[in-house]
């Protein structure tokens, strides 16, 4: 590049002006709609990026009273602290299992719903299914915790009246590592499903309704039409979708699994968000848990960024 | 590339900068403010109430005691928290309530707080405080705070008087009987419907203050830590924790208490009992008043008794306790600058003790909010209400107890709470003190309340049945290896240099 400079400068001097003269231009001739995107760069920087600086105390001592600029640094020691942990690799594991669940499990089927509530070719009836399925959304999960709670709960929990009454001994859902995973996917399904769904029938309604007229003409069946026709033309929608909650890896929910944790279950639900609380906020070890969620935050970036590297490689155009 | 990297990083560190510059600003410019000597007395106080309470109470203490107030008042639940921030963004009022001292050790140590126990002697009122819970609240015997007397134990049993007249049981003065009326609450049909709806214990996922610890006093196991063989020692490897694991245990399996207690709310716990379910509950017995106004309103035929005294298997009866205060008062050097502000303030609070103060603040106006009957205050029943609203949040800021600054005990006229009361009073001849009070451990606030966590979720499993006595104490090893050890060794070392 300096020799290129040496070799004509003027020409390059000339060549930059001009350029900058047009992305000056540029500028100018679009200045509403960079006024417009202002309180959205606003807003990531103030709440997003500006915040980050408070990972330094991940490599701190931090103390409050003494603050960032106060407190004496550690450099890695949080993080060997985490890594030796001896509950570390339980909670990674937990961490994963369960994020796997929600994408094998949980993310489909709203792509399922959104297909069969396509088919239905009565209005009404197709508008108030897609209404109530969708409310769960609107619930904290403290109620949909308490709602399962009630309905699973030995002490006249209506579930295990109706096994009792069916012949089958009690099921002990709240307190035993197996039934940990299955309440938390359903609770999961039932909550977000719905939600998704609109997404996936707002992206089937813009496929092009010829491509359905040939494809009838040409004898396909519905099944034929779905897999040929509705799928592939909402795949990009699905693999941004896909790639998005990926980026929420590690975010299962904080409140969700740390209102179903409990000592009879945390070999299978502690996970790094309810560990940080625990260990960290719970005890006010800030730097530790500012550590433990730093770490979070790295598996969760090359997770993104693996998963956008393989949809670009499958011709898909990715998140960025 | 380069170069846009390092300006976007200049930029970054600008911004960070200008903020923390801020920020110092406004810590000078608050502090400038409260450090006036005719400024507010600025405080953070606990509201264990839906709503803040109005002025009105307010106004009356500081008419009464010459100072001007600025409380700010924070929901109990996130008290800590708001604590911590305010910590780290230097905006501490003057007066801060503190629930666990542990938590706040490190910043005690470093000098953040005032030590007020060389001027307490120079107040009228403020030198009538207990010493022994002064005692108590001592952090490396020095005293840093004033604190809010609560009574030692409230431990005992609520039960159904009506179920036990029934079956012909009496209050269980020993853990057999109390284990044979959980039976009998269950098997023989207490309410007499012919149908088998009922239980004995009702209890909650709280180790503390549900049933567990009343239990494991009674059968004599140290509170939190024990002394063995001169080392302190954590309850847990104390052969009479043991006991009543394998206790409650069997009263689990048989069937006696709630199945789900470890995930069970304090409100549904108390609906069970509130709703002819459950017939035992072991807590706090001024809790009594409360469950049988609800309890009564849905059967009008309940009646409910309390009871402390029950004995262990060595025929003696012995019931955990507190330190003796709910909170502690605490002055961040942050705030209060200079001795004299300090005095000010300790001369507030000492004029806060006075009787008539003392009851403006905990029983409201005369008259109004309440009246004096057999020397106890007792709550106007049709202005309940207001006095919840306007008075009941000021307690959180009370200063002694009534011994100490004179002021009224509550009367009820719903005689189980008169006697829950006794029985307070009564409990105190047969406390189990925590022997690491005053003691000091390190590794204890770093890691303590998580290793905790492993010993808790091992007393859950033992008693549903999940884990046998081997794997109970490969817990109990588990906590020794990641830094149990480390706490016994530094407290034994502590008491060794106390004593």
């Amino acid at each position: 590049m300096a020799n290129q400079v040496s070799l004509e400068p003027n020409q390059k001097i000339n060549l930059k002006a001009a350029r900058r003269k047009e992305r000056v231009n540029k500028l100018k001739k679009n200045k509403l709609i960079y006024l417009m995107i202002a309180p959205g760069i606003l807003y990531f920087l103030i709440y997003k990026y500006f915040p980050m600086y408070g990972l330094i105390i991940a490599f701190q001592d931090y103390k409050p009273y003494l603050g960032i600029t106060g407190s004496p640094w550690v450099g890695f020691a949080h993080f060997e602290r985490l890594f030796q942990d001896p509950d570390f690799w339980m909670i990674f594991k937990n961490t994963i299992v369960l994020f796997i669940l929600q994408l094998v499990i949980a993310f489909p089927i709203p792509i399922i719903l959104a297909l069969m509530l396509n088919e239905i070719r009565h209005q009404f009836y197709k508008k108030s299914i897609q209404t109530l399925i969708y409310i769960p959304h609107f619930m904290s999960w403290v109620v949909i915790v308490s709602i399962s709670y009630v309905m699973l709960t030995l002490d006249g929990g209506i579930i295990n009246s109706l096994l009792r009454a069916m012949g089958f001994g009690p099921i002990n859902f709240l307190l035993s590592e197996e039934w940990f995973r299955p309440m938390y996917i359903l609770q999961i399904i039932w909550r977000e499903s719905g939600w998704g769904t609109i997404i996936f029938l707002a992206a089937i309604a813009g496929v092009d309704p010829q491509l359905y007229e040939a494809a009838k003409i040409d004898g396909a069946s519905r099944l034929r039409q779905i897999w040929h026709i509705t799928l592939p033309s909402i795949r990009s929608v699905i693999i941004i979708l896909l790639i998005l909650k990926i980026g929420d890896v590690l975010e299962l929910g904080f409140e969700h699994v740390y209102l179903l944790l409990n000592s009879s279950n945390r070999a299978v639900a502690e996970i790094f968000d309810t560990y940080v609380f625990t260990a960290g906020l719970q005890q006010g070890q800030f730097s530790y848990s500012t550590a433990v969620g730093f770490f979070k935050g790295i598996v969760g970036l090359i997770l993104v960024i693996g998963a956008n590297k393989l949809a670009k490689k499958y011709g898909e155009e990715g998140v960025y | 590339m380069k170069r846009s990297k390092k300006v976007v990083l200049y930029a970054g560190v600008c911004v960070g900068l200008v903020g923390l510059a801020a920020c110092n600003q406004n810590e000078s410019a608050s502090s400038e403010g409260g450090g006036a000597s005719d400024g507010p007395i600025t405080m953070m106080a606990t509201l264990h109430t839906p709503e803040v309470p109005d002025k009105k109470i307010q106004n009356m203490i500081e008419e009464e005691t010459g100072a001007t107030l600025d409380i700010q008042w924070v929901p109990g639940d996130n008290y800590d928290e708001r604590l911590n921030a305010a910590f780290a963004t230097g905006t501490l009022p003057q007066v801060v309530s503190i629930q666990n001292p542990d938590l706040f050790i490190g910043a005690i140590q470093d000098d953040q707080f005032w030590e007020v126990g060389p001027y307490l002697d120079e107040y009228e009122n403020l030198s009538k405080l207990k010493p022994e819970i002064l005692e108590n609240s001592k952090i490396d015997g020095k005293i840093y705070s004033i604190y809010q007397g609560r009574p030692l134990s409230r431990s005992g049993i609520i039960y159904r008087k009506d179920w036990a007249d029934n079956l012909g049981l009496e209050a269980p003065t020993n853990i057999d009987e109390v284990y044979e009326m959980a039976r009998a609450f269950t098997e023989d049909d207490p309410d007499g419907n012919g149908r088998d709806d009922t239980f004995g214990i009702t209890d909650r996922n709280d180790m503390q203050y549900g049933a567990f610890k009343a239990v494991a006093s009674w059968h004599g196991t140290p509170n939190d830590w024990g002394i063995k063989d001169g080392v302190i020692t954590p309850e847990f490897m104390f052969d009479e924790y043991m006991d009543t694991l394998n206790y409650i245990k069997d009263i689990h399996e048989n069937g006696y208490m709630n199945q789900d207690f470890p995930v069970t709310s304090k409100t549904d716990q108390q609906d069970m009992f509130k709703t002819g379910k459950a017939g035992i509950y072991i807590g706090s017995m001024g809790d009594v008043e409360t469950i049988y106004r609800d309890a009564v309103a849905l059967n009008p035929d309940v009646e409910l008794d309390v009871h402390n005294y029950v004995e262990g298997p060595d025929g003696e009866y012995g019931i955990w306790s507190i330190p003796g205060y709910g909170s502690l008062m605490m002055f961040p050097k942050s705030a209060v600058e200079t001795e004299d502000e300090l005095k000010k303030i300790l001369d507030f609070f000492d004029k806060l003790m006075d009787t008539d103060t003392m009851n403006t603040l905990v029983w409201g106006v005369e008259d109004e909010h309440y009246t004096v009957e057999d020397g106890l205050a007792k709550t106007i029943a049709e202005n309940q209400q207001a006095a919840d609203r306007e008075v009941k949040p000021y307690l959180s800021i009370e200063i002694g107890e009534a011994e100490t600054s004179g002021r009224y005990e509550g009367y009820s006229d719903y005689p189980p709470k008169t006697k829950a009361t006794e029985l307070e009073k009564d409990n105190e001849q047969y406390l189990i003190q925590d022997a690491s009070i005053g003691l000091h451990s390190d590794e204890y606030i770093q890691n303590g309340e998580r290793l905790q966590g492993i010993i808790q979720d091992a007393t859950y499993q033992y008693i549903l049945g999940q884990l046998d006595e081997d794997g109970f104490n490969k817990a109990i090893d588990n906590w020794k290896n990641q830094g149990g050890q480390t706490i016994m060794d530094e407290y034994t070392e502590s008491y060794n240099e106390l004593n």
